[in-house]
């Protein structure tokens, strides 16, 4: 057995078992945190296929700073909530669970009858395809023939921060106005 | 390394699949919002398999911009949801029901 | 004039047209114009007659083609006029006795506001019957036949604002109207089994030709249309309702002329009748039981017009018998010999009507003789010679049908005809007595008709006395059987059990005892015949509601009219009705559906989004 067996047959149960364990909890800060777990282990996984730079921004932007991202936000709209149990929809478990199901055959079915369960990588990637480093080869690949997309993700990110920005400063002032007129006209409009 | 690539394909899928099953069975939105991160962190996984076992790095260029906008959307859709819950005082996705017809 | 008998049918149908279209403003004239067509019609057949005595005996027959009517592949008919002695007899008596009506109807009908529209309803009646007569096709005579329906129908409703009338007359018209169906019926057959309607084929070619069960199928259907035609049971129950029409028209249509039309039918195809013994049999019976059934039935009613119908239909009835024994002089003999004292009777009736102002019921008449001795004069002629008293008329007739029947082999029919012949002079004295003689019940005096009235009925008495003797003096050497002999054949009958003389002696004794009873019930005053009711009330209800026929078929109509109307009610409810709201409801429920896809939950939306993947997916999988 070599060692990305093991560390495959090893970490793969724990990346299920944490993404149904996300699933099944009723408290969201509980869910996040196995989500967490998940992502380390996805982390793993792309260590294990030869992208280690991915493999540090996984963590990184992730599990550090989405995922705490995440539980700013349950904290602000309250930590203790639990989600009810009851299902109003009739059938959506069922039906859910079942197409889910469907969704995982399917792929899988394709896979064998695409490339089939036995392919292997090819053996020299970290020769080849990695020479220098991940690193170094994936930004020989980003800013020569993927520039044009990276700058425009930048972008992106930009259009995102501003954005947020908006959104929370209009938000401000709705409020401020609606508690003054809910509290009982001590100001003039 | 001498693990079948389809395996990690197939794990890509199942955590898809459940991913899918949490966004349709979860009230809260913050959850489900969650589950679509599964759901985006499963295809950036099977990106980079197939990249590993094509040789070629592409794959994992993609997954890269991925994950960018991927946290581009968590940044606005929490924003989103915490603007929601201030108007209605509810996180429960069941509750939005203005649409309706 | 044998090529010119077109004229006398013709003659009336332009006066019907020109008194529909111009009869208002013509004012009397009208009834004038009316009556001189049909007296010229007289005229003329009195005309063709001579040319056809003119003929040898054996060559008396002459058809007058006068176009081609309709001729669809191999169906041929055309409007052809038959003169032959048969044809040429109902005539005279159409003519000659319409003439007299038409002349009274003047007077009768003087005050009455559609006075135009009554002569040219009379004279389009006149006419149709005609066509019915001289027909020389079965086509045609159906079409006279129906005409003569169409027209009784106009004339019996003619007071149309009277609810009672205007049922009567669709009472006769859907009655008849049973029968005229399976006459059309018997039309066809004769059609496909000879090829032909002439009168000359079927009965020279299609004697031969034709089988027994194809010859009784066509008899009996024919006999069908002549007994609705002719009132017979059980197409009897329109006739005594239609006297809800002026009298004249009890008179001409339902006396003298179209109800004995059946008379006519089963007479002229008697070729058709004599190939199966089955369809004489029933024509025998059927006038014998409506003999015995309308002198019954007359007897138990107080109507004067009513008692009078059904002595018709008992008349007919003796009729029918005749052509059932094959002895179809005899039921020609009747037939004109009724034609003169019925007509007589009925416009007698009419002169007590006008008297008394539309007064019917017997019960309040009485003694009338001494306010309207004319009229008492002319009731007695008919009266007695519908009894059979000799010499008039009727004695002539009924005696010689009743002899024939003794010298059949059926002494049963003798019996029954001779009882039939009792009732029958008992039931026309009984209303000469209730209305004429006895204790004045009524309580206004009647006057007298005035002379244009009486008139008509001074000739009609005549011909009721001088009938008899000039037309049938002996049976087989009677002026009218040797005329008829080429049409129907010659007279045969056997030996009776008794000798001529004796039977005559009995028909006589019979008359004139029913008379003298009739005299001692209802004119004597020794038999308190008006608490009969009271003291016999089941026999008295049977007789005065005709052994409640009516009523039977009243039940049978309704009964199944109502529930066919119920049921027709619960399809248009339950089917049409609701089909249109099914289908309304299917929408709205399927539009109840239809939200149920839009809760508004976004969970579901989603859902359905990842069922079309799957889907999806699935096809595009099963396709590579």
């Amino acid at each position: 057995m070599a060692v990305d067996e093991i560390v495959f047959w090893v970490f793969a149960p724990i990346s299920i078992g944490s993404a149904i364990a996300m699933l099944l909890q009723r408290n969201a800060v509980h869910a996040a945190l196995f989500l967490v777990v998940n992502f380390f282990t996805i982390a793993v996984f792309y260590l294990v296929l030869g992208a280690s730079f991915l493999f540090a921004v996984q963590i990184i932007v992730y599990a550090g700073a989405i995922m705490v991202l995440f539980l700013f936000v349950i904290m602000l709209l309250g930590v203790d909530r639990e989600e009810t149990l009851v299902e109003r929809l009739r059938g959506q478990r069922v039906m859910a669970v079942g197409l889910g199901a469907g969704i995982a055959i399917e792929i899988v079915v394709a896979i064998r009858a695409g490339i089939g369960f036995a392919t292997k990588a090819p053996a020299n990637f970290d020769e080849t395809v990695n020479r220098g480093g991940n690193a170094q080869a994936l930004a020989r690949v980003l800013f020569r023939q993927y520039f044009f997309p990276f700058e425009v993700t930048s972008v992106l990110l930009i259009v995102a921060a501003v954005a947020v920005v908006v959104l929370a400063s209009r938000q401000r002032r709705a409020i401020t106005r609606a508690e003054a007129v809910s509290s009982g006209h001590r100001e003039a409009a | 390394m001498s693990t079948p690539i389809a395996y990690f394909v197939a794990v890509s899928a199942m955590l898809f699949a459940i991913g899918t099953v949490g966004v349709l069975i979860r009230k809260n939105a913050l959850v489900i919002f969650m589950s679509v991160e599964l759901q985006l962190n499963a295809v950036n996984l099977a990106l980079v398999a197939f990249s590993r076992m094509h040789g070629n790095l592409s794959g994992q260029v993609v997954a890269f911009f991925s994950m960018v906008v991927a946290a581009a959307e968590v940044v606005v859709g929490l924003a989103i949801i915490v603007t929601v819950y201030r108007r209605r005082q509810s996180a429960s996705v069941d509750d939005l029901t203005v649409l309706r017809g | 004039m044998l090529d010119l008998v077109w004229l006398i049918p013709f003659l009336p149908l332009a006066g019907a047209a020109v008194n529909l279209l111009l009869g208002r403003r013509l004012g009397k004239a009208a009834g004038w114009l009316a009556t001189g067509l049909v007296g010229l019609g007289f005229v003329l057949a009195v005309a063709t007659l001579l040319d056809l005595l003119g003929l040898p005996a054996d060559q008396r027959v002459h058809v007058a083609d006068l176009f081609d009517w309709i001729s669809v592949g191999t169906f041929s008919v055309d409007v052809a006029l038959r003169v032959d002695p048969l044809s040429i007899t109902m005539t005279l008596v159409v003519t000659g006795v319409g003439v007299l009506i038409h002349l009274y109807a003047i007077g009768y009908m003087d005050h009455d506001p559609r006075f135009g529209t009554f002569f040219a309803y009379l004279n389009l009646f006149v006419f149709f019957m005609l066509m019915l007569v001289l027909a020389d096709n079965y086509l045609l005579l159906y079409l006279g036949w129906e005409g003569v329906g169409l027209c009784s129908y106009l004339l019996i409703g003619f007071w149309f604002e009277r609810p009672s009338a205007s049922s009567a007359a669709t009472k006769a018209f859907v009655t008849t109207r049973i029968g005229d169906a399976a006459m059309l019926l018997g039309i066809v057959l004769i059609w496909l089994h000879v090829g032909s309607l002439d009168f000359g084929a079927v009965f020279g070619r299609g004697a031969s030709e034709l089988t027994e069960g194809a010859a009784t199928a066509i008899a009996l259907l024919l006999l069908a249309g002549a007994i609705g035609k002719s009132a017979q049971l059980p197409l009897h129950v329109w006739l005594p309702d239609a006297m809800e029409g002026p009298t004249p028209v009890s008179a001409l249509i339902h006396a003298a002329t179209m109800v004995t039309a059946g008379v006519y039918l089963v007479v002229r195809s008697h070729v058709l009748f004599e190939l199966s013994g089955t369809a004489l049999t029933v024509v025998l019976v059927v006038g014998l039981v409506s003999a015995l059934y309308a002198a019954l039935a007359s007897i138990g009613h107080f109507d004067l017009k009513r008692a009078l119908a059904y002595s018709t239909m008992s008349q007919i009835g003796f009729m029918f018998f005749a052509a059932g024994m094959r002895f179809y002089t005899g039921a020609m003999l009747l037939l004109v010999c009724h034609a003169f004292y019925k007509a007589l009777l009925f416009l007698t009736a009419g002169n007590v009507l006008h008297g008394l102002h539309d007064e019917t019921d017997m019960r309040r008449m009485g003694g009338l003789r001494a306010d309207m001795p004319l009229s008492a004069a002319w009731f007695t002629i008919g009266a007695l010679s519908l009894a059979g008293i000799p010499p008039l008329a009727g004695f002539f007739a009924k005696d010689q049908i009743v002899g024939f029947a003794a010298t059949s082999d059926r002494e049963l029919a003798w019996v029954l005809a001779s009882v039939g012949a009792f009732l029958s002079a008992l039931y026309i004295a009984r209303p000469l007595f209730l209305t004429f003689f006895g204790g004045r019940r009524g309580q206004e005096r009647a006057h007298e008709a005035p002379a244009p009235m009486q008139a008509p009925l001074a000739v009609l008495a005549f011909l009721t006395v001088a009938g008899g003797l000039f037309l049938a003096l002996t049976t087989e050497s009677g002026r009218l059987a040797r005329f008829l002999e080429p049409v129907v054949g010659a007279v045969e009958h056997g030996e009776a059990a008794l000798p001529d003389a004796a039977l005559i002696a009995i028909s006589i004794v019979l008359a004139l005892s029913a008379v003298a009873v009739a005299f001692w019930v209802w004119a004597s005053g020794r038999v308190d015949w008006e608490a009969f009711p009271q003291r016999q009330p089941e026999l008295a209800g049977w007789l005065a509601n005709a052994f409640y026929l009516n009523s039977l078929y009243a039940w049978l109509v309704q009964h199944p009219g109502k529930a066919f109307g119920r049921v027709l009610t619960v399809v248009d409810d339950r089917v049409i009705d609701g089909a249109v709201n099914e289908v309304a409801e299917d929408v709205v429920e399927a539009s109840g559906v239809a939200p149920r896809i839009q809760r508004g939950f976004v969970r579901s939306y989603a859902l359905a989004f990842l069922l079309g993947a799957v889907a999806l997916l699935l096809f595009l999988g099963l396709r590579a």
